[in-house]
């Protein structure tokens, strides 16, 4: 597969960038890695006439520490060189692991944190070829409006993959976006939006800039299940944070993803753990009420069915591990 | 849409070459280079046989790589692994080995495993596992592959070993 034609800008710095957005709109896409854009590119599900390029903006490659002892993760880290960050993977080894269990290595030698966060909702139907694609009719995401991985669907239900986003919601990690207005930061899962079409309020002037992590006190955990390690994206993912004692755990914060177009708080399970503590029947309960909260489920990638029982297993696995982070104090976020 | 002129190193070797931004580094190693060693598979980054070392060693698609990034910086390819005329410990344990059947695969699964022993001549089973999971043998399997890999991880720690004495 060729990719299609289009002009090329590598700025120099964030304000070079930034005036490039602004210039050409949303006839520009903003290329980060490229192992995703490219990829959509090649397929023509993106036919951007301008593409800028990040990998020259040294600005978005740093990790610190801030004075609140939050750590402030530039978007254009590579997902290789944040794996290999000991003040990372020492406070935040859910994190690490989330970050390391994107794709292969080829991979994440190029894809960066803010990449990964941005990728581009996906769906059986659509990311395909365009020869595959033309054999049927569009979607919403193309040019109809239809869904076909749920007919009766009025939105896209095309699927977030990051791995990386469960994790960080759970930490409560903010994002910065810069525009031409300035700075504007929110939390992780108020970037999201339950469309696949536009999955994020990024807008199309505005650059994901840094990650905050805030100074936690607690244990996280990381968990996912894919058809082949080091190819497939995730048939689900699951973050689970907790603070406190586990059998009186102060709070807890539980996010699964890859099943549906943003990752998702599972309330009702935090609110039993929080209740009862995490001892076995309350985690086999949280389990099953992650499973029931699951709602209308796409059969992309995953049968709908089996998806539900491995998103059971996975949160009940990793309550388990969590629960026992918890009791021997091992591995602590900070 | 212009062609843009970017100074890039393959194999030790500088080359300037007008690129136009839609090719990737795989279309300018293959098609303006004529180094055809890196092959073109799936093209969609899913099989890695398109697989070359960048400066740090480290194992890039170049099938999903913009020629143009690659302005001033280096890269190595199957072809500039031999050292000196005699085949590189990973060439040769794939071959004393058997770990190639039809060969497609092996140029990208060749420098996805010295992009491993470079920076770890001891590696684990799971590091193995892991560092050639982005690259995929279509005949068989990665059996041999993986017994190649542990043998000229042996090799080249003995030498690294004797380096440092």
């Amino acid at each position: 597969m060729q990719l299609p034609r289009f002009e090329y800008i590598r700025p120099k710095n964030l304000a070079e960038g930034l005036a490039a957005l602004a210039e050409h709109g949303d006839k520009a896409v903003i290329m980060s890695g490229g192992s995703d854009l490219l990829l959509n590119m090649k397929y023509r599900l993106t036919t951007p006439d301008v593409l800028v390029s990040l990998s020259d903006i040294a600005e978005l490659q740093t990790v610190e520490e801030l004075t609140d002892g939050s750590l402030r993760i530039g978007a254009g880290c590579t997902l290789t060189a944040l794996a290999g960050n000991a003040m990372l993977g020492g406070r935040y080894p859910a994190l690490h692991d989330a970050i390391y269990s994107v794709g292969s290595r080829h991979v994440r030698n190029v894809g960066t944190l803010g990449g990964n966060l941005c990728l581009d909702t996906r769906c059986w139907y659509t990311n395909q070829s365009e020869q595959w694609r033309c054999s049927r009719e569009g979607c919403l995401k193309t040019d109809s409006d239809i869904c076909h991985a749920i007919k009766s669907a009025d939105r896209c239900h095309a699927i977030n993959s990051s791995d990386t986003a469960p994790v960080l919601i759970a930490l409560d990690a903010e994002v910065i976006l810069a525009g031409p207005d300035g700075e504007r930061q929110l939390p992780l899962l108020d970037f999201y939006r339950d469309d696949g079409v536009e999955h994020t309020v990024r807008r199309p002037d505005e650059v994901l800039v840094a990650v905050i992590i805030p100074p936690v006190s607690g244990h996280a955990v990381f968990a996912k299940l894919a058809q082949r390690v080091g190819l497939d994206f995730a048939a689900g993912s699951f973050a689970a944070f907790a603070a406190g004692d586990g059998a009186k755990p102060d709070a807890i914060r539980l996010v699964i993803g890859s099943v549906a177009a943003m990752p998702k708080v599972l309330a009702e399970s935090e609110r039993l753990l929080t209740e009862s503590g995490l001892t076995d029947d309350a985690i086999e309960n949280a389990a099953l009420a992650a499973r029931q909260s699951l709602g209308e489920l796409t059969s992309l990638f995953t049968p709908a069915g089996y998806k539900r029982r491995l998103i059971k297993t996975l949160v009940r696995d990793a309550l388990l591990e969590l629960r026992e982070q918890m009791d021997t104090g091992l591995a602590n976020t900070s | 849409m212009s062609k843009q002129l970017i100074t890039l190193t393959v194999n030790g070797d500088k080359y300037e070459i007008a690129v136009a931004p839609h090719h990737t580094l795989l279309d300018v190693l293959r098609n303006d280079l004529g180094l055809t060693g890196t092959k073109r598979g799936c093209t969609a980054g899913s099989c890695g046989v398109c697989t070359v070392n960048g400066e740090k060693g480290e194992a890039v698609l170049s099938c999903l790589s913009l020629a143009v990034e690659w302005d001033g910086r280096s890269v190595t390819t199957i072809e500039g692994v031999e050292e000196g005329g005699r085949l590189h410990p990973v060439q040769q344990a794939f071959l004393e080995f058997g770990a190639v059947q039809c060969g497609f695969c092996t140029p990208g699964l060749i420098m996805t495993a010295k992009a491993l022993l470079d920076v770890n001549t001891d590696p684990s089973e799971e590091e193995i596992n892991e560092a050639l999971a982005g690259a995929i043998c279509r005949c068989t399997g990665h059996i041999k592959v993986k017994k190649a890999v542990r043998n000229a991880a042996r090799v080249l720690h003995e030498r690294e070993m004797n380096d440092g004495d």
